[in-house]
């Protein structure tokens, strides 16, 4: 039995040396996208988008409001336009991201109770730069307006606490819990990340037991086995399992340690839940394998699903927002537990046990694949292949 | 003469390989998958998803500890605001916490007991939101909520105040945002355009690769020779004949990515349809040749699905969707700019959204078709030097041990016992 068992092992290691796109998928690109990731967005926020402005008033008053401008850390300027039209062409030819608008006799007008109007306009074709652009003109034309009041009110002799008390009754505080800076990093890394883990596991075991069917091997792998379908799997996607699970412990590392993304948990939570993700993918691949045994099929389905995961999983768009038909695809995939569970206790740091459901459906699909690993064994012994 | 009738063999010889290819393509069902199927079912499934495009009425919990007209005020217009929904009232705030962690809500208003007392002594009223961080889009909407409800209270407080002294109402200067082109603001506009475009790069590359790997797979099985990608053609003539394939292969998929999915689910189309087309003749091109380059790393089918898919969320995000591209390092700037898909994704936001023409991206359609010329000459390099001499070996080596090449994949495999010649004869026995 030992022998077998050993035999069986050491040919699941042969098949990963002996090819060199197992070591290069398995370790190198996980390990190397995981930085790509971190190191992109190491500044964690957005800032300093360029951006134009338009000053058709050319008064004091005006450049007062563009030299604040420029002091703002979302923004900035990179060129001054002098017309609207002018402006528009930089914004579509790529050159700045938006723009603010003064129009002329601004500074008259808005002494005089005209009501003049300031505009910005912003290209939404980029999300984050243009929510700091929003930021940075909201402020600007919130404080050119309070500037402008205070001086009149203050002219008309009202004391200046009262003045500001008048400019803003109401503040407030927003609190971004545990994410305090916004950092886009901690936020988008943390789910991208494992969830391209997750793609490459699936890929890789089903291309682990495709390879069986498409070589004409799958026969002298059970017999390797023994004929034993739950030992052949289990020594062929062993050592992948070593192997992910090193490889994602060493992403979370990374994460946590090296780029110092919030971890307000007990460290175990995240690595049981790293664990369970990895051979939560292995077994979803299997299973898709025996469900579906073929080679073509089956790497399309995965590859489908797991590029799916990035979208349908919900770490831009959240799930309420979605098609109630599209939320509930995301409960299909592995990644999603983790995400979760990624949210409520590296992120929230809440108590483990709002977490259970997750740590439980995971094991669950860990033994989802027993129930199909006969089909699996029958299509060993008498497999097709499609080219 | 002489010159004349090597140019008409030039070009007869681009014509044969056109005709190989189309055959090659034909012949090879998966294939199709990849280059069609894949550019008319990934446009609309990624579009179905973000379609909603943003966050409609984000359920919080207020804890109001001031109970005064003012608060439950400003509680109502937060519920009224299209980004927010105020789904309960509790108490204290550990209830409203446990919510947040069964995910029951996530966010927190808080009212502290003074609020409205303060305000009409003339002070400042605190409120306070606590978000749950986990999707950033949450966050947004329950800050723009936040936000435009203070604006406004605060400016009726005001006009309030002021009114015997001046007239103050909304204050001395006026302030709008003009979105421009995603005028709808929204995720699917804003992210879909770049995606639709990395479809059919990847689709024509994984397509391009799929053909090479089933090529050599023929190759394998037939002593390094592959009957149906056999031409004599020199590479320059079959490099050009199998991108004008895929060139006309792709227009069909192309128009309908770049123009059918945005006119179905009404994204912003505000390019020429002629100079999107004219964006398009490089960016295939490139691809293509892109695509021919990469065969050097293609050595089986299955191989290419795991390099593909993950290859294209890097591409994605090297172009700047989530993270813009003046605030990434050099190097991976540098990264980007290698990829076609960067030039053209990019230009065709800027037409399509932004209603940009050609000539004002002009840059990035000349970095096109310089990537076509650079992509070519390194595929024409992979040709001689690594491919052709690499299939000339596999044949050398099926000569000197016709088994040699099927016995490779025994052995990648790690079944050694089946190299022995005593067992594949029993095997044989058996069947």
């Amino acid at each position: 039995m030992l022998r077998i068992i050993v035999n069986s092992i050491i040919r699941g290691w042969k098949q990963m040396a002996r090819r060199p796109i197992y070591i290069c998928m398995m370790v190198i690109v996980p390990l190397v996208s995981a930085w790509f990731f971190f190191d992109l967005m190491a500044d964690g926020v957005v800032m300093r988008t360029p951006v134009g402005i338009v000053d058709l008033d050319k008064s004091d008053l005006s450049r007062k409001l563009t030299r604040n401008l420029s002091a703002f850390p979302q923004v900035r300027i990179e060129k001054t336009y002098g017309s609207y039209q002018e402006a528009i062409d930089a914004v579509q030819s790529g050159e700045v991201y938006g723009f603010f608008f003064i129009p002329s006799d601004f500074s008259r007008n808005a002494l005089s109770g005209g009501k003049p109007t300031l505009s910005y306009y912003i290209n939404y074709s980029y999300f984050a730069p243009a929510s700091m652009q929003f930021k940075g003109f909201k402020t600007l034309s919130v404080l050119a307006n309070g500037g402008i009041v205070s001086s009149v009110l203050t002219t008309m002799g009202l004391p200046s606490e009262m003045v500001s008390a008048t400019l803003q009754p109401v503040v407030t505080h927003v609190h971004a819990l545990k994410n305090p800076w916004l950092s886009y990093n901690y936020y988008l890394s943390s789910s991208f990340v494992p969830c391209l883990l997750a793609l490459i596991v699936m890929l890789i075991t089903v291309f682990s037991i495709g390879m069986e069917w498409h070589a004409g091997t799958s026969r002298n792998w059970l017999r390797t086995a023994d004929n034993s379908i739950v030992l052949a799997t289990f020594t062929k996607l062993f050592p992948h399992t070593f192997i992910f699970i090193n490889v994602g412990l060493w992403i979370q590392y990374m994460m946590y340690v090296k780029y110092g993304f919030p971890l307000n948990c007990n460290p175990w939570n995240m690595i049981a839940a790293m664990a369970l993700l990895v051979v939560a993918c292995q077994a979803f691949a299997l299973f898709i394998c025996s469900l579906v045994p073929n080679f073509r099929y089956a790497s399309t389905i995965c590859t489908l699903l797991g590029m799916l995961s990035f979208s349908f999983c919900g770490f831009s768009l959240p799930e309420e927002a979605m098609y109630s038909w599209v939320a509930p695809l995301g409960y299909l995939m592995p990644i999603k537990y983790y995400f979760l569970i990624s949210i409520d206790q590296a992120l929230n740091g809440i108590d483990l046990s709002y977490s259970r459901y997750y740590y439980v459906v995971l094991i669950g699909y860990c033994l989802l694949p027993i129930t199909m690993l006969w089909k699996l064994r029958k299509n060993c012994i008498d497999p097709f292949y499609i080219p | 003469m002489n010159e004349e009738k090597e140019k008409v063999g030039w070009l007869r010889s681009v014509a044969l390989t056109m005709r190989q290819e189309v055959k090659h393509i034909l012949r090879d069902e998966a294939v199709i998958i990849f280059f069609v199927v894949l550019a008319i079912v990934y446009p609309p499934l990624y579009s179905l998803i973000y379609n909603p495009e943003v966050v409609r009425d984000e359920a919080v919990v207020v804890v109001d500890d001031d109970r005064s007209e003012l608060s439950r005020r400003f509680a109502r217009d937060l519920d009224a605001s299209p980004d927010v929904w105020v789904k309960d009232y509790v108490s204290d705030m550990d209830h409203a916490r446990d919510m947040m962690a069964r995910k029951q809500c996530y966010g927190i208003v808080y009212f502290p007991a003074d609020f409205e007392n303060t305000i009409r002594h003339g002070g400042q009223g605190h409120v306070s939101l606590y978000c749950d961080m986990g999707v950033m889009m949450r966050y947004k909407a329950m800050l723009t909520a936040l936000t435009n409800v203070q604006m406004e209270t605060c400016s009726r407080l005001q006009s309030e105040k002021v009114a015997g002294i001046i007239s103050l109402d909304g204050g001395l200067v006026e302030s709008r945002q003009v979105p421009l082109g995603n005028t709808s603001m929204g995720i699917a506009s804003a992210v879909l355009p770049f995606i639709l475009v990395y479809v059919l790069q990847q689709g024509m590359i994984l397509g391009i690769a799929m053909l090479h790997a089933g090529s050599i797979g023929r190759r394998r099985r037939n002593r390094g020779i592959d009957r149906i990608d056999e031409v004599k053609a020199t590479p320059g003539a079959m490099l050009i004949g199998k991108a004008m394939v895929h060139l006309i292969y792709y227009l069909v998929p192309a128009i309908f990515a770049l123009h059918i999915v945005p006119l179905i689910f009404k994204f912003p189309m505000n390019g020429g349809f002629m100079q999107l087309v004219l964006l398009m003749f490089p960016f295939l091109l490139a691809s293509s040749f892109l695509g021919q380059v990469l065969r050097i790393f293609v050595y089986n089918r299955e191989g290419v699905f795991l390099v593909i898919a993950f290859t294209s969320l890097i591409f994605v995000f090297l172009t700047g969707i989530s993270w813009p591209h003046y605030q990434m390092a050099p190097y991976w700037v540098a990264i980007s700019q290698m990829i076609p898909g960067y030039w053209a994704s990019t230009a065709y936001v800027q037409m399509q959204v932004g209603g940009a023409t050609l000539a004002q991206v002009g840059h990035m359609y000349i970095a096109l078709w310089m990537l076509a010329g650079i992509y070519f000459v390194l595929a024409y390099l992979v040709e001689i030097v690594v491919l052709r001499p690499r299939y000339k070996a596999m044949q050398l080596q099926s000569e000197l041990d016709p088994e040699y090449l099927q016995r490779h994949v025994l052995y990648q495999q790690g079944d050694d016992d089946l190299l022995n010649p005593e067992w594949i004869g029993d095997e044989d026995e058996e069947e």
